[in-house]
This record gives C-alpha cells, sequence and structure tokens, in this order.
C-alpha cells in the first residue's frame, strides 16, 4: 500500500519560491537590515572599482564634447558605432525588469515577487546609462534639447516621422513609468524603514519619500490599483520600446536593417540581455547580501529557462535572418548577410550565434541551471554575444552598403571603449547604491506568499 | 601687426597638415599656428562712399593668366569685395574656351597660403626693401666689378616682355648666366621634334579632327597641361545621342594607368622602351599592306627589323588586334592622329612623327601653323652642367627666381656643394622653400593673382595677367625688382613693371595705324584678357629620313632587364610646386584615389611575383640611387613597369613637408627622356603603411551602378520608362525643378570638378589621417571602379554627388527637420539646425552626405579664410554638409530674372562643377522645362538612375558610357 504522502515529479512539486522558515518578522529583519547598516568592505571596493570606471567614462564624454565625435571611430559609412550599439543594449537589458515586474504581475505568477524590486531597479538603471547615448552621440550635443518638441517662437517642430524622435519618446516614456512603477512599489518598504530606523537623518528621508503611508486598508486598495495600472502600462512598454528602438533600423533602407522581423526580433533579444543579467546580479546578491533562502535556487532555473526559451527564439531569428536574405533575391541583403558570417567581420557574426545559440543550450541541463559557475558563464555570454549582435547589425550592414565605392573598415577607438565600459561603471556604481540604501526585496510583495499570507478556507487554498 | 618669421612658420613638433587631423574646438587652441597670421578681422564697416563700379554682394570677374611651367592659362577671376575667391577659364580663348586645369582653379589657395613669405628677410631677419635690395645690389655689383658672372634660375619664361626684361637685365651684368629649368618640360618630345623636322615647336593636336587616335604613353586627357582643350574635343565625339552616331576610336600603348587609358577603347599595357619597336612595326604594315607612302628618303629597309605580329607575340597583345589598329590608322588618313607622351623615349616620338606624316596627319591632326616658337628650357643635363660650374666655384652670386632647383636637383650632394660654393644667393619667390633655406637674402613675391605679365598662347594669341588684389603681404612683383636693380645698376628702366608692360604692348603689340587710341586698347585687351591679333603661319615640318634611321636602330634593341620606372606628373602636385596645397594633396588620384601620398604603382602580376600588397613599402634602385617608396597594386599596370607621381617629398613648408615619396633623385640626369628608366630593381624591406585611400572597395559586385555599353550593344537597349510605385503623395514643382544629367560617355574622371566644389562651397580639408578615417568632406566625388581582369580591366569613373531625391530617405529620419525639400527640387540642408544624429547619411544609400566630425573648418588658418565664398555657410563642427546643386548659384540667378522681370534662360545657372567640366559631361538646369538642355539629356535613351531600384528618384540621370571598340572590342594587356 502507497504512503499518505504521494511523491510527486519534480515539475509537479509545488515552486519553493523560498526555504527554510519564513515569517514575516524573519523577512523584515533579513531584508530590511542592509539599509540601517555599514557595508562591508567587499562593497567598498566594489564600489571604488565601479565608481573610477564611471568617472573614467564620463571623463572620455567631456574629451568628445570637446574635440568632436571625429574622436570615436565612427566613419563613412559607418555613422553609427558604439555609440548606438551601446544604446540598443542598454535600452534591452531594461526589459527584463519590466517584463518580471509588470507582465509577470498582470500573471498573477508568484515567484516574480522576490526579485521583482531588483530588476526594476536594474530597468531604470538600464535606461539611464541607455539615454546618455542619444545626448551625447550628436555632433551638436549642446542642442540636444532640439530633439525635444518643445513650443518655440520660431515655428519650429521635430520631425515626427523620425524614428529618433519616437525614441526620444519611447525612451522618455519608459524611464518615467518605470520609475513611478518602483517607486510606487518602495512606498510600503520606506513606511517599514522609517518605522524601524533609528537614525534622525534617515527617519526623515523615509517619512518624506514614504508619502505617510500607514498601511492602512484604504492605502493598500489605492496602492493595489495604482501598481496594477502602471503594470498594465508598463507592459505595453515591454513590447513598444523595443520595437520603436528598432525601428531606427527598420524603417531605414540600409541592407540588412530593414527587414519586418526586426522589432520581434529586438524585443526578444532585449528580454534575452535583460534576463542574462539580472541572473548575473542576482547571483552576486544572493551571494553577498545572504538571502538564498529568498531568492531561490528555483527563481534562478525559471530565469535560465527564459533565457534558453529566449535563446532558441533568437537561433530561430538569425535562420529567419538568413532565409530572408535568401528568398528575397536582393543582392544587397544577401550581400550583407554574407558580410555577417564572412568577411572583415566574420568573427563576430559566428561568436553572435555562439554566444546566443548554442551557449545557451547548456541550460537544457538542469544541473548547469542550478550550479553558479555554469549560468555566470551561459549569462557572460549572452551578454557578450547580444552587444555583439547589435554591433553586427549596425556596423556590419553600415560599412558595406549600396555603392562600393563608399565601404569603408570601422575600427573603434579608445574612447569608444572607454565610454563603454563607463556606462558598465555608471550600472553597477548605481546597483551598489541601491543594495546599500533600499531594500533590494520588495518585502510587501514577499509577504504575500508567505505560509498564512492569504486567507484559506478549509481544505483549500487560493494562491 | 607682428608678423612671426614665415621660415619657422610651423609650431614646435606640430605640422599644419598633421594639425589639421589634431584639432582644437577652436582655432586659438593651437595658437602658433593661428597667431602668427593676424590678419585684423576688426569691424564690418559698409562702405560711405561706394567704390566706382564695387556692388557689395555682387561678383567682379577679372580676366588674368595663369602660368604653370610651360602652359599658360586664360583664366577668369571671381573676385567679392576686391578678393579673390574662385577662379574659372576664360571663355573669350579660343581653345580653351571657359574651362581650364584643376590646378589653375585651385591655385587661388596659393594665393592665401599661409606659408607666404611676407617680407624680405636678410639671414633669416626681416628687413626693409630698401635694405635687402641694396644687400642684393651689392652682390651683383661685386660680381660685376670682379669680372665674375653670375646665374639666374628661372622656370620658362612663356612671358614676352619678362625675356626681354631678362635680356635688358643682361645688358648691366654681362655675364649674367640664365637657366631657365622646368622639371617637367617635354624634353625628349623636343629632342624628337628637333632630330625628326629640325625645329623644336610643339604642336597643338586637334582632337576635334582625330577619327582615331593612337597614344603613346601620352595622358592627353589626364596630366598633360592642354587637357582641357584635348578633352573637350575629344568629348565631342563620344558624346553620342545614337547607335548610328559616328565615334572617334582611342588606342592608347602605356605602361601605367592613366585616365586616358581608362577611356581608350583599346588599351595595350607595354613597357614604355619598346613602343617605338611596335610604332615602327605600325609603319611598316602600313606601308607595305595599306599601301602608305612612307616619307620620301626613307628606304623600306630600314623598318624591316620590325614586325607586328613578332611585337604581337613578344609583347603578349592580340595580333589581330594591332592589324585592327593598323587598318583604323590607314583608313583615317589624315584624321588620324599619333602622338607620344612626355615620359616616352625620343625613338618613340620620331616613330609618332613618322606615323603621322604618313598618313598625312601632319598639319591637319598635328598643327603647328601657330603654335608658341620654342621656349628655351634646360634639360636635366643642363642643369647638372650648370650646378657643376656653380660647384667649381665659377658664379660670385645666385639669384633663384621662383624655381627650386634644391628640390628639383636630383643630385643632392652636388646640389649642396655647388650652393655652398656660390658666395651670395637670393632668392625670390612665394615660400620659404628648399632653395630660400640656402639663401641668405630670401625676397617675397607678388603671387600671380597680385601681379602684371602677358604671355604669348600661340602665335596669333597673346594674353595678359593684372592684378586682382592689391598685395596682401609686403611683397614685391620679382620683375619689378629686376627693374630696381637695372635701375640702380645704371640702366634706363621705368617706375616699375605695368609701365615696362604697357610700353613694350605699345611698341611692339598695338597694331601701327590703329584708329583706336592706345589706352583704349589696353583697356580692352586687359578686359578680355586675350587679344588675337594676325599671325603669319609656320610653314609645314617635313620629315628628315636621317632622324628616323637613327631612331630605328636605338628601337630595334630594347632593354628587357629590371623593371621600367615611369615617373609622372603628380595629378595635384605637379613637379611638387602646388605640394603645400590641402587641396591638392587630398584631391584623390583619379585612377589609383589615393591621397596626400604618391604609391609605386606595380602589376598585379609583379605584386604576387614578389609578394607585395598594398602598404608594403619597397626600395627602389636605378643609376645608383635609391628611395623606399610603398606600394599600391595597379591593375591594368603592365608587367614590369613600375610608376609613381613626382612632386611628393619635399622637404620645407607646413603640409607639404614630409608628404609622400620624393622621386627626383631617381630621375634620369642623362637623358632627355628623364622620367623614364630602366633597370630598376625593387627589393622589399618588409616596412608597410596605410595608403590614404578615398575609395577602398574597387569592384562594382556585380552592381548597377555604371554602365558602359559598346557602340553595337547602345542600339539594343531600351529605356526602363517606369517609375516604382510610392506610398507617398506626388511631389509637386511649380515653377522649377532642378536636375542634372551627367554623362559617362565624356566624362574622363579628371577631378576638376572636385576642386571647383571645394573652392566654390568652402568645403574643407582633413588630412591623412582622417582620410584613413573615411572622413573626407569633398562633396562630389570621382568613383572610379575596375570590371573585369586584374591585368587588363575596364576602368570606369562616375561623379557621384548628393543626387536631390525626389523621395529623398534622408528627409525622412532627420529628427529635427534639418533636411528638407524646397519647392524647387532640391533637398535642402539647413546647418544651423543640424545636431548632427547622423540617420540622414546612414540613410542616404549613395554615401553623399558628409560629416564634420571634428572642427575641419576651425583648424584653417586664417589667412586661408580669405579664400571662402561669402555666399556659402562655412560649417562648424557636428553639422552635415553635402552638395547643394550650388544653390547659392540659383538663388543669384533667381534673383536677377526676377529683377529683370524675365524668366531664368537655361544654361544660365551653372554649378560649380559643371562650369569646371572640361568636357561638358555635368549639365544642369530645369527639368521642367522640356526644351532644357538637362531635360533632353534626361530622356536619352542612354539616361538612367543609380539605384532606381530603391524607388527614391534621384534628380541626376547618368548617361551610360559607350565606347567603339573595333570588331570583336576588349581590353589587351601584356
Amino acid at each position: 500500500m502507497q504512503s499518505e504522502a504521494v511523491l510527486l515529479p519534480e515539475a509537479l512539486q509545488p515552486p519553493t519560491l523560498f526555504e527554510g522558515p519564513v515569517t514575516l518578522g524573519s523577512l523584515d529583519d533579513q531584508v530590511l537590515q542592509y539599509p540601517a547598516r555599514k557595508p562591508p568592505a567587499a562593497w567598498y571596493l566594489a564600489f571604488a572599482f565601479t565608481f573610477t570606471l564611471m568617472t573614467l567614462g564620463f571623463s572620455f564624454i567631456g574629451y568628445t564634447f570637446y574635440m568632436g565625435i571625429g574622436v570615436w571611430g565612427n566613419t563613412s559609412p559607418v555613422f553609427w558605432a558604439f555609440d548606438i550599439i551601446n544604446f540598443v543594449f542598454w535600452v534591452g537589458i531594461g526589459h527584463a525588469g519590466t517584463l518580471i515586474s509588470a507582465i509577470l504581475l498582470l500573471f498573477r505568477s508568484r515567484w516574480r515577487n522576490a526579485i521583482a524590486r531588483f530588476a526594476e531597479a536594474m530597468t531604470i538603471f538600464a535606461v539611464m546609462c541607455a539615454a546618455i547615448f542619444p545626448l551625447i552621440h550628436v555632433g551638436r550635443p549642446w542642442v540636444t534639447f532640439w530633439l525635444f518638441p518643445y513650443p518655440n517662437q520660431r515655428g519650429l517642430w521635430t520631425n515626427f516621422r523620425s524614428p529618433l524622435i519616437w525614441d526620444v519618446f519611447a525612451v522618455s516614456t519608459y524611464f518615467s513609468v518605470s520609475l513611478m512603477f518602483w517607486y510606487l512599489g518602495l512606498v510600503p518598504d520606506l513606511a517599514s524603514l522609517r518605522d524601524r530606523t533609528k537614525s534622525g537623518i534617515r527617519r526623515f528621508f523615509y517619512t518624506v519619500f514614504s508619502l505617510g503611508w500607514r498601511g492602512a486598508a484604504s492605502h493598500w486598495q489605492h496602492y493595489e490599483r495604482a501598481y496594477l495600472l502602471l503594470a498594465g502600462l508598463a507592459t505595453g512598454l515591454v513590447l513598444s520600446v523595443h520595437s520603436v528602438v528598432s525601428f531606427d533600423f527598420a524603417v531605414s533602407l540600409v541592407p540588412g536593417w530593414h527587414m519586418t522581423i526586426f522589432p520581434p526580433y529586438f524585443v526578444t533579444g532585449a528580454i534575452f540581455a535583460g534576463f542574462a543579467m539580472v541572473v548575473m546580479v542576482l547571483v552576486v546578491v544572493r551571494e553577498t547580501m545572504d538571502l538564498k533562502n529568498l531568492i531561490t535556487a528555483y527563481h534562478l532555473d525559471v530565469m535560465n529557462k527564459i533565457i534558453l526559451a529566449m535563446s532558441c527564439l533568437m537561433g530561430y531569428a538569425y535562420l529567419m535572418e538568413g532565409f530572408t536574405a535568401w528568398y528575397s533575391m536582393d543582392q544587397y541583403l544577401h550581400h550583407i548577410f554574407m558580410q555577417y558570417i564572412s568577411g572583415t567581420y566574420g568573427w563576430a557574426g559566428w561568436l553572435t550565434i555562439s554566444c546566443n545559440v548554442l551557449i545557451p543550450q547548456l541550460l537544457w541541463s538542469r544541473r548547469i541551471r542550478r550550479s553558479y559557475v555554469g549560468m555566470l558563464f551561459v549569462s557572460l555570454a549572452v551578454t557578450v554575444g547580444m552587444w555583439l549582435e547589435r554591433f553586427v547589425i549596425i556596423v556590419v550592414s553600415l560599412h558595406q552598403d549600396y555603392l562600393p565605392s563608399s565601404w569603408h573598415i570601422y575600427k573603434p577607438t579608445l574612447v569608444d571603449f572607454g565610454i563603454l565600459f563607463g556606462t558598465f561603471g555608471l550600472f553597477f556604481t548605481l546597483v551598489l547604491l541601491f543594495a546599500r540604501v533600499l531594500p533590494v526585496i520588495a518585502t510587501s510583495e514577499m509577504k504575500v506568499i508567505l505560509p498564512g499570507a492569504q486567507p484559506a478556507h478549509a481544505g483549500g487554498r487560493h494562491e | 601687426m607682428r608678423m612671426m618669421n614665415p621660415i619657422d612658420t610651423a609650431p614646435a613638433g606640430i605640422s599644419r597638415r598633421r594639425f589639421l587631423a589634431l584639432l582644437g574646438a577652436s582655432a586659438a587652441f593651437a595658437s602658433g599656428v593661428t597667431a602668427c597670421s593676424k590678419i585684423d578681422r576688426g569691424t564690418i564697416v559698409p562702405y560711405t562712399r561706394k567704390p566706382l563700379g564695387v556692388v557689395p554682394g555682387i561678383a567682379d570677374h577679372y580676366a588674368s593668366t595663369f602660368q604653370e611651367g610651360m602652359t599658360a592659362y586664360s583664366v577668369l577671376v571671381k573676385t567679392r569685395e576686391g578678393r579673390p575667391i574662385h577662379i574659372e577659364g576664360n571663355d573669350e580663348h579660343p581653345h580653351f574656351r571657359g574651362k581650364t586645369s584643376l590646378r589653375t582653379i585651385a591655385d587661388i589657395l596659393r594665393l592665401y597660403d599661409p606659408d607666404r613669405l611676407r617680407q624680405p628677410l636678410v639671414d633669416r631677419q626681416p628687413v626693409s626693401w630698401e635694405q635687402a635690395e641694396a644687400k642684393v645690389l651689392a652682390a651683383l655689383k661685386g660680381a660685376r666689378n670682379a669680372g665674375k658672372p653670375v646665374i639666374l634660375f628661372t622656370g620658362a619664361v612663356l612671358s614676352p616682355t619678362r625675356r626681354a626684361l631678362i635680356g635688358d637685365f643682361k645688358r648691366v651684368l654681362p655675364g649674367l648666366v640664365h637657366v631657365p629649368f622646368e622639371p617637367l618640360a617635354p624634353h625628349a618630345e623636343r629632342a624628337a621634334a628637333m632630330a625628326a623636322f629640325g625645329e623644336a615647336v610643339s604642336p597643338r593636336y586637334r582632337f576635334d579632327r582625330a577619327a582615331v587616335v593612337v597614344s603613346f604613353d601620352n595622358d592627353f586627357l589626364g596630366t598633360d597641361p592642354n587637357a582641357p582643350i584635348a578633352v573637350r574635343e575629344f568629348a565631342a565625339w563620344r558624346r553620342v545621342s545614337g547607335p548610328h552616331d559616328s565615334m572617334n576610336r582611342l588606342w592608347v600603348f602605356e605602361g601605367g594607368m592613366t585616365v586616358t587609358g581608362a577611356k581608350a577603347d583599346h588599351r595595350f599595357a607595354i613597357r614604355p622602351s619598346c613602343a617605338a619597336a611596335v610604332a615602327f612595326a605600325l609603319a611598316r604594315t602600313l606601308s607595305e599592306r595599306h599601301g602608305v607612302a612612307l616619307p620620301s628618303g626613307l628606304k623600306p629597309e630600314t623598318l624591316a627589323a620590325f614586325d607586328l605580329d613578332k611585337q604581337a607575340g613578344e609583347l603578349l597583345i592580340s595580333a589581330a588586334l594591332l592589324h585592327a589598329l593598323a587598318a583604323d590608322l590607314a583608313r583615317a588618313g589624315r584624321t588620324a592622329l599619333v602622338l607620344a607622351g612626355p615620359s616616352a623615349s625620343v625613338e618613340t616620338h620620331i616613330a609618332a612623327h613618322l606615323l603621322n606624316t604618313m598618313l598625312g596627319a601632319e598639319g591637319q591632326t598635328v598643327e603647328t601653323a601657330f603654335t608658341p616658337g620654342p621656349v628655351d628650357v634646360c634639360t636635366f643635363e643642363d642643369l647638372r652642367k650648370h650646378v657643376t660650374d656653380m660647384k667649381s666655384a665659377r658664379y660670385h652670386a645666385a639669384l633663384f627666381w621662383d624655381v627650386n632647383p634644391a628640390y628639383f636637383c636630383p643630385d643632392r650632394a652636388l646640389w649642396t656643394a655647388a650652393v655652398a660654393a656660390v658666395p651670395r644667393k637670393v632668392f625670390i619667390g612665394l615660400h620659404p622653400d628648399e632653395t630660400a633655406r640656402e639663401c641668405q637674402i630670401v625676397l617675397p613675391e607678388h603671387h600671380w593673382l597680385e601681379a602684371w605679365g602677358d604671355y604669348e598662347a600661340s602665335a596669333d594669341l597673346l594674353s595678359l595677367q593684372q592684378p586682382t588684389i592689391g598685395p596682401l603681404y609686403d611683397t614685391k612683383q620679382g620683375e619689378d625688382l629686376l627693374l630696381d636693380l637695372m635701375r640702380a645698376l645704371g640702366g634706363a628702366a621705368p617706375a616699375d613693371y605695368h609701365e615696362y608692360l604697357k610700353a613694350r604692348w605699345q611698341k611692339e603689340v598695338f597694331p601701327a595705324g590703329s584708329l583706336v587710341p592706345f589706352e583704349a586698347f589696353w583697356s580692352a585687351a586687359l578686359h578680355d584678357g586675350i587679344l588675337r591679333r594676325p599671325a603669319q603661319p609656320r610653314s609645314p615640318r617635313t620629315l628628315q629620313a636621317a632622324a628616323i634611321e637613327q631612331a630605328v636602330t636605338k628601337a630595334a634593341t630594347p632593354t628587357t632587364k629590371g623593371f621600367e620606372l615611369l615617373v609622372q606628373p603628380g595629378v595635384g602636385v605637379y613637379d611638387g610646386r602646388y605640394a603645400n596645397s590641402g587641396w591638392l594633396q587630398e584631391l584623390p588620384d583619379p585612377v589609383t584615389r589615393v591621397t596626400w601620398l604618391n604609391p609605386l604603382a606595380v602589376s598585379p602580376a609583379d605584386a604576387q611575383r614578389l609578394n607585395l600588397t598594398d602598404g608594403d613599402v619597397v626600395q627602389v634602385e636605378v643609376g645608383g640611387r635609391r628611395i623606399e617608396i610603398p606600394v599600391l597594386v595597379q591593375p591594368g599596370q603592365a608587367r614590369g613597369v613600375v610608376s609613381a607621381a613626382l612632386g611628393y617629398g619635399r622637404d620645407a613648408l607646413s603640409v607639404a613637408q614630409g608628404v609622400g615619396v620624393n622621386l627626383y633623385p631617381l630621375l634620369d640626369e642623362t637623358s632627355t627622356a628623364s622620367n623614364l628608366r630602366v633597370g630598376a630593381a625593387l627589393i622589399a624591406t618588409g616596412k608597410r603603411v596605410r595608403l590614404p585611400l578615398a575609395q577602398t572597395h574597387q569592384t562594382m559586385e556585380g552592381r548597377d551602378i555604371i554602365r558602359s555599353w559598346t557602340l553595337a550593344e547602345y542600339g539594343k537597349h531600351r529605356r526602363e520608362e517606369s517609375d516604382l510605385p510610392t506610398l507617398y503623395p506626388e511631389q509637386r514643382f511649380p515653377e522649377h525643378k532642378w536636375g542634372m544629367a551627367i554623362d559617362l560617355s565624356t566624362c574622363v574622371g579628371c577631378g576638376g570638378c572636385v576642386i571647383a566644389c571645394q573652392s566654390e562651397n568652402n568645403v574643407p580639408t582633413v588630412g591623412p589621417e582622417q582620410v584613413l578615417k573615411g572622413r573626407e568632406m569633398h562633396w562630389i566625388r570621382i568613383d572610379r571602379y575596375y570590371e573585369g581582369d586584374a591585368e587588363a580591366p575596364r576602368v570606369l569613373h562616375q561623379p557621384m554627388l548628393c543626387q536631390q531625391c525626389d523621395n529623398a530617405p534622408c528627409e525622412n529620419v532627420c529628427p529635427v527637420n534639418a533636411t528638407t525639400h524646397s519647392a524647387d527640387g532640391l533637398n535642402q540642408m539647413a546647418y544651423n539646425r543640424c545636431v548632427g544624429t547622423r540617420y540622414c547619411a546612414n540613410n542616404c544609400p549613395f554615401k553623399v552626405r558628409r560629416f564634420n566630425f571634428l572642427d575641419f573648418t576651425g583648424a584653417t588658418p586664417d589667412a586661408m579664410r580669405l579664400a571662402y565664398n561669402p555666399e556659402v555657410t562655412v560649417r562648424p563642427r557636428g553639422v552635415m554638409e553635402k552638395c547643394t546643386f550650388c544653390v547659392q548659384r540659383i538663388e543669384d540667378f533667381r534673383l536677377r530674372a526676377k529683377a529683370e522681370a524675365r524668366p531664368i534662360r537655361d544654361g544660365e545657372i551653372i554649378p560649380a562643377c559643371a562650369a569646371a567640366c572640361p568636357a561638358e559631361a555635368i549639365v544642369f538646369g530645369d527639368l521642367k522645362d522640356p526644351n532644357s538642355a538637362v531635360s533632353r539629356l534626361s530622356r536619352s535613351q542612354r539616361g538612367y538612375h543609380v539605384l532606381a531600384e530603391l524607388g527614391i528618384r534621384p534628380s541626376v540621370t547618368y548617361l551610360a558610357g559607350v565606347t567603339n571598340p573595333a570588331g570583336d572590342g576588349g581590353r589587351h594587356a601584356v
């Protein structure tokens, strides 16, 4: 006779969203301790490093303002290079956060609660890094504000047909909605911090930023409604922002850019790259901040599965590009595709495919999905691969376009790399600051999924 | 106004050329260069009393003449507010007809060259003119008293008045030895003419009468000084409007690849030393198989050693084609034209004379009736003799007037010793060049735009040179200086050269018994710039058989060991005198597309054999001297022949310094054909440099960009009429729609349009480092593609400029509306609105948009800003620019027509490129007017749009090139 407790196969077992005993109180203590205490030496070391990188990056940007775009490697015909590659890269990284926070909220998934806050913070930081590039990549940065449609006595408006203006709207909308969404989610936690803190100054800031939150039922009602609304807005943005960014390319007539697959292709790629970055950062966070019981192996497992799924979609997209190049009978597109996989930059094409399609296939293995080395290796490969993919799309398509007389090889300069690494410095500086100052896990959301959180009738459970 | 010592102009360690690449955010950043050119910007003050005839904002044109080497170009100088800003050809000239060479157009920059000498210097210290002249006088008097001769080096003296002046000067300074020297004078041609006809007259080639042209290394469409005339006349034969039009046929034998070879219907890449044998073989075939009579006195046996089939076999070219050539020549008779080039051997020239005489072309297509008499010029051999005399301390003083023998002299060691042996050295010229450096007394001269002069263009044509601007600096016209010295030495001389010139004209040119007073005659001549006068035609030349016999002996034994080195004039820098011009250095060579460098062209077969690729540095050794030079693998180059351009590797002046390789040491001082060396050795050095190429990909990859048909194929092509459907509403152009037609059949790719556009539109130069990064700023460029076999390619040129597309892809994507479409069909560029996102450039499939990546205009020295056209905005850093169809000229004439209440006439508005094109290949006009020239050409059967399949509707129609091969057609090589 079988025992009463049926041993379900792993796939059917309920997800381990937290490990060990976690109570409302222990959760608060565990997560909210960090804003109150001094960070370890490792944090200072990391911060010094990222801050230096960031400062270096900004100095290179200053140098670019002083001398001109000519200090980069941009040339004719490769008028866009690292500047737009980095822009698209960072906007893409942001998408994972919004997907986790917003879309998964609408799907009522429960595993998102532990990581939504951090992911959304990463989105904001990524969009900040991205927003640098439209501002600095122009030849005359002191008049970049002309890209915004402000009323003026000359009656001049921006060109609303230009994808760059759509970018301006998309990215600023994305930033503002994400910021509001993230801030709204922070309010109950800031209130908790306000109630717990002993420092006078901190209490002042927490009081101001928690907007008088008392945890009343009416507050919660307003909060839930607003949160849902913003999640709905942000959901659309996940799909639209990177589609709009892809229009920068798809709307042009450059061979290799002018393809209808670009919007879904870019969105997929964005989610792909974003999740890889989230995985990498969360691995570090759960280890250094001792949050393994809240950000469990299950979370990492699920995210890796998403990465794997996206990788397969990317593989499909690459195949479609090849097929389209052949099927189109367009000699220019055909030539560009051949340049993706051979020629001066053929190595980038192959490296992209390896990093984005081949290496992530390792994630089919459960062991690798749950091993730090495995998932870090894959995520790093994906990050590099996605950056390279933008490089291939932008630089390789541009460097050999319609008239062979204008073909030219592109070579990045030290300043290009300096600014790129500078944005990484900025991103991780902001991440470190966030981890130091604010609760990295949304305690209010976590408490919803703790045992006993949901009122249950006898014998049944509402999840 | 504090003047820095101009000889030390460049700031420490930074040459101006390299500075163009370094660039600060403002010109003031590089204090050294700009501080020395303190042109007082001052305040703009309008005239309160307007000078007569000057209307601010309206340009005045003055006729003048520009001398380069052995040629005088008649020009019109466009001035604004008393400042020359643009040079065009003088349409009064019956041969040039308003066209001129690109170096003439570019010379406007030399007037404003910041490196110009600005005041007299003695031992590098600035002095006044009185002091300087006193010193010179002391030297000359010392020479006269000691009874020692003085040597005077000048360039070729084409001016009859200057020649008279030197003659007068000789009278007060007996023992003056005058050495007129031009490195690129056609010595071989003159020697051959002397031997063959007894007189060294340079003929005028009548391409308008030539139905069959055969060129032996004669780049008459390219580097030849009379190319503007040749191109115009030649192009008239190529401007076919139907498949049954008659065309001329061009056969080219050459060692290197030139634009003439590119235009050839048949091209044979052969070693220049073998050319004479081929020519003599042709003569023999003509005489034996086509019944063309040999000249009297020439025995048929003389040519027995030459056989056309044997030649074809030895040179690995098609015998059938050579026979077709002979047949062509026989058919053409008097309408044939055989010419040999300046680097061809004397024997080749004589063979060409033989052919021309046999065919009856002598006197028809080869005209000597009115060409000017031979001008005295020394060969390299003569130069060496004189320099050796200098070394033996024969001369008490040396005067160098507008010539640079320190750079030209092939034997540096000899020169240095010679110069050291002359106690007093005086330099008269524009720049502190290599020769000036060695002179104690340096006297700055007027630029020709500031000076008076006259030229004998041909026996029946005189041209005048007049100042178009007061002297910019404390300079003096060289002739004025000579007059001062003459007076001080006791001779009689008028106050200045202007008086001297007028006096001579009154005496010798002014027709006796004329009813018109001299002043009116003089003013009219100055106004026109050209004076035609009746002249006696020279009697026709007769060929001396003895010369042929001598030439035949030499031609029968060509040398085949080692490489043959062909040294050609630099397309931009010529013999080196223009090496300091950024425009000319950055002008891509029409064939190699290299800028800022003179690479050694090597044939693909040789390059493969020696394992050389583009940029490998090789050592070339010939005649006991060697140089190191980077290689460029040149499709179509003859095997065993290497060629490079002269005029580089200079050792002075901020832009010229160190650019390229100096080839003068390799010139042959023992022969009249100094530019051709045989027996050169090539050794790889293992070093590499990067070639600043304006075009890094040389083939069309099977794309329909340039169409070129044979005359036979022409009949088979139908014009595809349909425009692709578009979602955009049709553009409406109520009054005018400006368009262009560019005829690829007549365009030779010379590059005149590029320089004219740069001059007209204030296009900056960027320097070699930026060209390496692909950032050259030319608004119009001449793309050059190779097609077919690397050893015998088809070479196709195409001027590419903004196509002013109706559905311009650039307009949609500009985020700030900086580029819009005008109601008259132009794609407008609003510089002050451009933020520089560069999306428009990405979306332009023609890549004709140029971006100011760095502060290129800011790096322009103050002096050079005077050359700016005030009607065209100067663009700052971060702004996109492109061709505007010379909108400033369109607006100018539109307003004039409006003021005069009349419509704009067809042909009234001529953009700078169209005005400069000697082939008239670029035609501009109103496409809305069905009768305009551009409309008719755009409807031509040959017409097509580049990248028409994109549906962007360019306003520029290209007319397919048409070639005229004989029978089976094609190209043949060694």
